[in-house]
């Protein structure tokens, strides 16, 4: 015990030491956190939309009028005589909306009107939901001025739960909390365990008979007080800048986040021991900690969305298992009862990479 | 504190390290090829080789943090690895945490070993007593100079009280004057029971030890105490002083009977002859027939390194000087000044790094300029050659005297650092090229000293060789072609020869005077004292600071003081004593002999000596005074000039 | 001919230069398999297609028409059905552990009300945790009904009282139907958006890190002094230093513009040349970057730690994976000065919709002046440095 702690306190002295390190450790996850909290959206306002209002009846203006006071457009005039593509290829516009001759003359018959919206759709997600709020515009307007003002049989109740407002940064604030998580203390983690083998300190900790074990034990233990102090530090922004709070029970949380200490540190440490060049350590942790966290894991987009292909890897990536926790526990509250294997698995990741760092050392002697 | 035993008993105690036919095979090198050897309870034992002869594999299968390939290292009778609990290693980069303080290093350390705290801290500050470090406790150890931090890493060895400390090249890298205090220390903690085994590249180091063994690419060749090697040599050195070196050397130089080796220096050559009288008479004769004045002639015992090289000879290891294919020699400008530095001052912030340098060399001379670690070597060097400006003073370079950085002042210079000249992830041809043609050689001439770079580096056949793959000593040598390709008139060279193995060494300096000779000026910096004979001037550095500058001969004779030798019965307890009435630095144990520099007169001190002595009942059987080496006058100068500054701060 | 114009000196700086690169196996391997795993990745895992949302169902009613609802819902390709609860609790518990992302209580008289001519509301919950989905999936859901209520009314099994129309005015007695046609992406494939971003993002994130590295190996490694002591000149030294690693990055801008057309299927319907150049660009924008970071660090470990503190603004303000327009509005001026904003707006535009350089010259010029810049001050520091 005492050598673990030996070990753990030399290690924090010397992240205490190294100014860029600390600030990596310390600022950069709060940094990260606000830039990419605020940045990373879809849900898109002010959207450019040129009208072509070829009949330009009453009921034509009255529907542009509606799609004009909507928040969600910002309608651009557009030559009548000019091909609405040409505004996509020149980047002026998102959509197009047309409305042909006759369009008043049919809804006073009392049939179908016809309008058609041009979508760009090479940002499929944008185009989407450019479609969905369109639909709903024109339902609106069909339901308060046009003939659809009457009994409809099957009326949806909406309700949206967890995140009623819709509120782009509840959502992703938890899934950069586990990113910067995810990031930063292995990172860490590897560079001091490369450096060892670097600047040849090694040598000296192989001489003093300290076993394996107690050896990585100390070096996770520093950087799992890394990991706590970058918990602490990004929770109290998810609480205030984020608006966020406990859902529910918060005790699996606080349990899995121990556990996820122990797993991104011990992960640093595994990286480390295996590339004893500080440099590659760095890319390598890079690779595993923010490609695979910020991808395969559901932070922007639901895991279900990768194709069967990928998506497999993602049962391995630990990321995975904390954001839900983490979203559980600030979002739904679902608690024990829906977190317990999520728990256990961070848990046994954990200890698998554990295993692997202490084989790896275990001999405490040059390899070759 | 008590001497453990006798002096007369060292060598007699149990066996504390023994290695049987160890060898270790890396991925097809074979860095130990079955080596033998036995160390001795309170010895100190020396693995003298080059770079590369398999010294730190040895240390690291006795360290236990590696696996031998086959044979046995135990310690105490015990596999090395389980007996890591008695050893302190010292690793060549010291193994230290530059970012912890010295308090913390030590601290790490102990608690690593499960000593009890109160005991890490009495230990702790006792040895960093013992060296004069407890002012520096919070210092962070990558501030720490070279000197300081090898003494660190000791302390933090010794605070686990081991039996055995393996040092391995502990005085890489440190000065002259933090590696005798470092011996002493050694010898000290020898008398009180500790065995060491010491790796080292330094020959005059190995004269501080017991007993060595001279290893050389895997193999020990020769195992015995100092002066059984030597005298296994059965031959004398002669130093001939004369004025015409050059042509001497060429001279004494063919093959002649009873003349084994002749070796230049930069005022005189030594002659290895079997026999002394038949030998001077030889010479005499050799000289007298070619018409070169002789100035005197001394008789004395030969070197380790003599024998070294003789060892070396014998198993083929005979290191090639090619002749310099010198197209475009400088001897018309010979005796002009090509670097002229006048009141060179450099200031960082508000440290002075070097104060009022004047510096003065000739194409033609080789001036050395020696100095401790943060003297201000390296910015004086820097300035010389054109790196950075000095804050105030005037310099004048190879016939230029305002813009230092022109491409044509550059093309006039060579340069080569102590160990970054080359690139490793280039072959050795990709860097000779690189050199020749950045250097806007054409292709023909690129050829033609292509082939000479490789055959003076013993390396034909093995330019597509990758550079950093090669051991340091072959490394070094390319280096020195690559720096020399364009033939420079102004030749800088920083440590030129750390790694080296006695021959390559030989056979750099057999270059630099052929370069020398062609007319070029050669500024050379080492801390390797026995190399710096071979420069025609010196200036040593103290402080930022030249304090003493002239001929090897000159700054010696130039010592007010004299060196006297005393051979005792206690040898550690008389050094003890002497100590306490006089400065530290004058007295410096080399294995039984006691050296002592006097200002006085010589029989007046050695009479004062043994009184002293045997007062404490300590009988002295031998004393005599011996020449200077340049070692103790570089002590003996830079202590005097740290006293007078310290009283001039007063 | 070249060696003869430079005097041979800057043949041999580029000669080692290249050859050191050539030598340098991590650096082929960067330039390689990142490059591959941010696209395949990024392309793949970062789908914005909302289908399979789980749908969990609880159907008091067990009629014809509930059943029929429940079938138009699951079939709709957004949801599928996750099985039946019995109670709204029980549902409601299914969402809090995660069992299934929406769901839909059916009343028990569905099908009574309705043949009364009664409206019925049907309760519709989602997980709205991720704001996206729930706003596609909301939209869904409104159509799906929509649609159901057109199909119900023109069969003709209701009540009649839900063909009556209302009190309007007599111009406006019919219904608008808005037809949505997807230009450009007709099949709104995902990917073709991200993979477009991805790749400027690629080329300045590894650009600058392999120039970074290479700029600073000289110094970590004491060779630098070496080298100024020849009579090479700091401009050409870092003429040779550039060079190769734009050759090296271009050939990176030619293996990724394979693979997003062989392996995404991205049709290039512009001119590919713009695109190009504004690769060349990019590539420029990251090895002057990369210089820049190397000038303020000593070793390979420092100027990649020091990445960290570049790269996530710069890839967060650069609407490569996330449309700009999302941003939060005091945020989005800032994307003008990102070379990798402007350098997705060339590929997206040139590369999907066919734009040419009459319309996309703002963007080169701004790709280009961000370069100029930030080439010269990284220049400027680096000779300093060197001098």
């Amino acid at each position: 015990m005492r050598r673990i702690l030996a070990q753990a306190r030399k290690e924090l002295i010397q992240i205490t030491r190294d100014k860029l390190a600390l600030t990596l450790a310390l600022v950069l996850p709060i940094a990260l956190l606000m830039l990419l909290g605020s940045s990373i959206s879809l849900s898109v306002t002010e959207l450019p939309l040129v009208v072509q209002d070829l009949d330009n009846s009453a009921a034509s203006r009255s529907l542009l009028e509606a799609f004009r006071n909507s928040l969600t457009f910002h309608v651009v005039a557009w030559p009548v005589n000019k091909p609405p593509m040409e505004a996509f290829t020149a980047n002026e516009a998102r959509a197009a909306l047309i409305i042909d001759r006759g369009f008043g003359r049919a809804l006073a018959r009392g049939g179908d009107a016809q309008a058609q919206i041009l979508i760009d759709a090479s940002d499929s997600n944008t185009a989407k939901l450019i479609q969905g709020y369109s639909s709903q515009i024109v339902n609106a307007w069909n339901s308060t001025a046009g003939g659809a003002q009457r009994l409809l049989p099957v009326k949806a109740l909406i309700r949206l739960w967890y995140n009623p407002g819709r509120v782009t940064k509840k959502f992703y604030g938890p899934g950069i909390f586990v990113l910067g998580l995810s990031m930063f203390p292995p990172l860490l983690a590897a560079l001091a365990m490369s450096r060892e083998g670097e600047q040849q300190t090694l040598l000296q900790v192989y001489v003093s008979s300290i076993p394996a074990h107690q050896f990585l034990l100390g070096k996770i233990l520093a950087f799992m007080v890394i990991g706590f102090a970058e918990w602490v530090i990004m929770l109290g922004l998810l609480f205030t800048y984020f608006g966020l709070s406990f859902a529910g029970d918060p005790t699996p949380f606080f349990v899995a986040s121990i556990l996820y200490f122990f797993c991104v540190a011990t992960y640093g440490t595994m990286i480390g021991a295996a590339i004893p060049s500080q440099a590659a350590a760095i890319q390598a942790v890079a690779l595993g900690g923010f490609l695979l966290v910020f991808l395969l894991s559901g932070l922007i987009f639901p895991v279900e969305n990768i194709p069967p292909g990928l998506r497999w890897i993602s049962n391995f990536v630990w990321g995975r298992y904390y954001m839900e926790i983490v979203r559980d526990a600030l979002l739904e509250g679902g608690g024990w009862a829906a977190m317990w294997f999520n728990v256990l698995v961070i848990g046994i990741i954990g200890g698998v990479f554990f295993l692997l760092s202490w084989r790896r050392m275990r001999r405490m002697q040059l390899s070759i | 504190m008590t001497p453990a035993e006798p002096p007369s008993g060292i060598g007699n105690g149990a066996v504390a390290i023994r290695v049987a036919g160890l060898q270790k095979n890396y991925a097809g090198v074979k860095a130990v090829r079955g080596i033998d050897f036995e160390v001795r309870k309170g010895e100190i034992f020396g693995l003298i080789g080059p770079d590369g002869a398999g010294k730190t594999t040895t240390f690291q299968i006795l360290a236990g943090v590696m696996e031998a390939t086959a044979g046995t290292a135990t310690i105490f009778n015990m596999a090395a690895r389980e007996a890591r609990q008695e050893t302190g290693y010292l690793t060549q980069t010291f193994s230290l945490y530059p970012d912890l303080t010295v308090a913390e290093n030590i601290r790490y350390v102990g608690d690593l070993r499960l000593i009890p705290r109160a005991e890490i801290e009495l230990r702790g500050n006792r040895y960093l007593t013992m060296f004069d470090m407890d002012r520096f406790t919070d210092r962070l150890a990558g501030r720490l100079s070279g000197g300081m931090k090898q003494k660190l890493a000791l302390a933090c060895a010794l605070v686990a009280q081991p039996q055995v400390l393996l040092l391995d090249e502990p005085t890489t890298g440190v000065d002259p004057v933090s590696r005798r205090e470092f011996w002493d220390t050694l010898a000290h903690l020898a008398i009180d029971g500790l065995t060491i085994l010491v790796a080292t590249p330094y020959l005059d180091e190995a004269e501080r030890c017991h007993r060595v063994a001279l290893m050389h690419e895997g193999t020990i060749h020769q195992t015995g105490t100092p002066s059984e090697l030597r005298g296994s040599l059965g031959a004398k050195r002669l130093e001939v002083h004369t004025a015409a070196l050059s042509e001497a050397e060429d001279v004494l130089s063919g093959h002649h009977d009873g003349i084994l080796d002749v070796q230049r220096f930069g005022d005189r050559l030594d002659v290895i002859v079997r026999e002394p009288v038949e030998g001077q008479r030889q010479v005499k004769l050799l000289l007298g027939a070619a018409n070169i004045a002789i100035d005197s002639v001394r008789v004395d015992e030969p070197a380790l390194e003599n024998t070294f090289v003789a060892t070396l000879r014998a198993i083929g290891r005979e290191v090639k000087s090619p002749r310099y294919p010198g197209l475009h020699p400088h001897r018309d400008i010979m005796g002009q000044i090509a670097i002229g530095a006048t009141n060179l001052t450099r200031h960082f912030g508000a440290f002075t790094a070097v104060q009022d340098v004047s510096v003065e060399v000739k194409y033609g001379e080789i001036y050395g300029l020696l100095g401790a670690n943060g003297a201000g070597k390296t910015t004086t060097i820097k300035m010389l050659c054109g790196l950075i400006e000095p804050s105030t003073g005037r310099m004048e370079l190879a016939g230029e005297s305002g813009s230092l950085r022109s491409r044509e002042v550059r093309q006039k210079l060579g340069y080569m650092s102590q160990k970054f000249s080359l690139y490793d992830d280039l072959t050795i041809s990709e860097n000779l090229n690189f050199f020749g043609g950045v250097y806007g050689l054409s292709s023909d001439e690129i050829e033609t000293k292509k082939r000479w770079v490789l055959e003076f580096a013993g390396l034909e056949g093995k330019e597509t060789a990758l550079t950093g793959s090669l051991p340091g000593g072959w490394k070094q040598r390319v280096a020195f072609g690559a720096s020399i390709m364009h033939e420079p008139s102004v030749l800088f060279l920083d440590e030129p020869t750390s790694g080296v193995d006695p021959l390559a060494r030989r056979a750099f300096w057999r270059m630099i005077n052929q370069l020398a000779d062609m007319g070029t000026a050669i500024l050379v910096t080492t801390h390797y004292l026995e190399e710096a004979e071979q420069c025609n001037r010196l200036g040593f550095m103290v402080a930022g600071s030249i304090v003493a500058e002239g001929t090897p001969g000159g700054v010696k004779r130039a010592q007010t003081g004299h060196l006297i030798e005393t051979i005792t019965t206690e040898p550690q307890r008389a050094a003890d004593i002497l100590r306490t009435d006089g400065e530290r630095w004058r007295i410096s144990l080399f294995g039984d002999r006691i050296h002592n520099v006097t200002d006085g007169d010589a029989e007046t001190s050695m009479r004062e000596t043994r009184a002293t002595l045997a007062a404490a009942g300590i009988g002295v059987l031998e004393a005599r005074e011996i020449p200077w080496s340049l070692e103790d006058v570089f002590i003996a100068v830079v202590e005097k000039a740290k006293r007078e500054e310290r009283l001039a701060a007063k | 001919m070249i060696a003869k114009l430079f005097g041979g000196r800057m043949a041999a700086l580029l000669g080692k230069e290249f050859a050191q690169i050539g030598r340098d196996k991590r650096l082929r391997i960067s330039l390689i398999l990142p490059p591959t795993l941010q696209l395949l990745l990024f392309g793949f895992a970062l789908n914005a297609t909302v289908d399979n949302l789980r749908l969990g169902i609880v159907d008091f009613d067990h009629s014809r028409e509930s059943r029929d609802l429940i079938a138009a819902m699951t079939q709709s390709g957004a949801f599928r059905s996750a099985g039946a609860f019995t109670s709204a609790e029980t549902l409601g518990t299914g969402i809090s552990q995660g069992k299934v992302d929406a769901g839909i209580v059916l009343p028990v008289n569905f099908s009574k009300d309705l043949h009364r001519g009664h409206q019925v509301g049907v309760q519709v919950l989602l997980n709205a945790m991720n704001a996206n989905t729930a706003a596609i999936a909301q939209g869904y859901t409104q159509g799906v009904l929509g649609t159901w209520n057109q199909v119900m009314l023109k069969s003709g099994s209701l009540h009649a009282r839900f063909t009556q129309i209302g009190a309007v005015p007599r111009d406006l007695r019919g219904i608008v139907t808005l037809h949505p046609a997807f230009i450009f992406n007709p099949g709104l494939v995902s990917s073709w958006f991200v993979v477009t971003g991805t790749f400027g993002l690629l080329l300045i994130l590894n650009g600058s890190l392999v120039a970074s590295a290479a700029m600073v190996k000289e110094r970590e490694a004491g060779t630098v002094e070496q080298l100024l002591m020849t009579p090479a000149g700091t401009g050409e030294i870092i003429v040779a230093k550039i060079a190769p690693l734009f050759v090296l990055l271009c050939g990176m801008v030619l293996f990724a513009t394979t693979l997003i057309k062989v392996v995404f299927q991205i049709p290039f319907r512009g001119n590919l040349v713009i695109v190009f150049l504004g690769a060349a660009l990019c590539v420029l924008c990251g090895i002057a970057i990369g210089t820049f970071l190397a000038t303020f660090t000593r070793t390979a470990r420092q100027a990649q730690l020091m990445s960290f503190f570049v790269n996530p603004p710069l890839s967060s303000l650069s609407g490569a994976l996330t449309p700009v327009e999302a941003m939060p509005h005091w945020m989005q001026p800032l994307t003008i000065l990102n070379p990798i904003r402007h350098f997705g707006v060339i590929t997206r535009a040139a590369l999907l919709k066919g734009s040419s350089i009459d319309i996309l010259w703002p963007n080169i010029l701004a790709l280009a002046a961000i370069t100029l810049v930030l080439l010269s001050l990284s220049v400027w520091r680096f000779r300093k440095q060197l001098g």
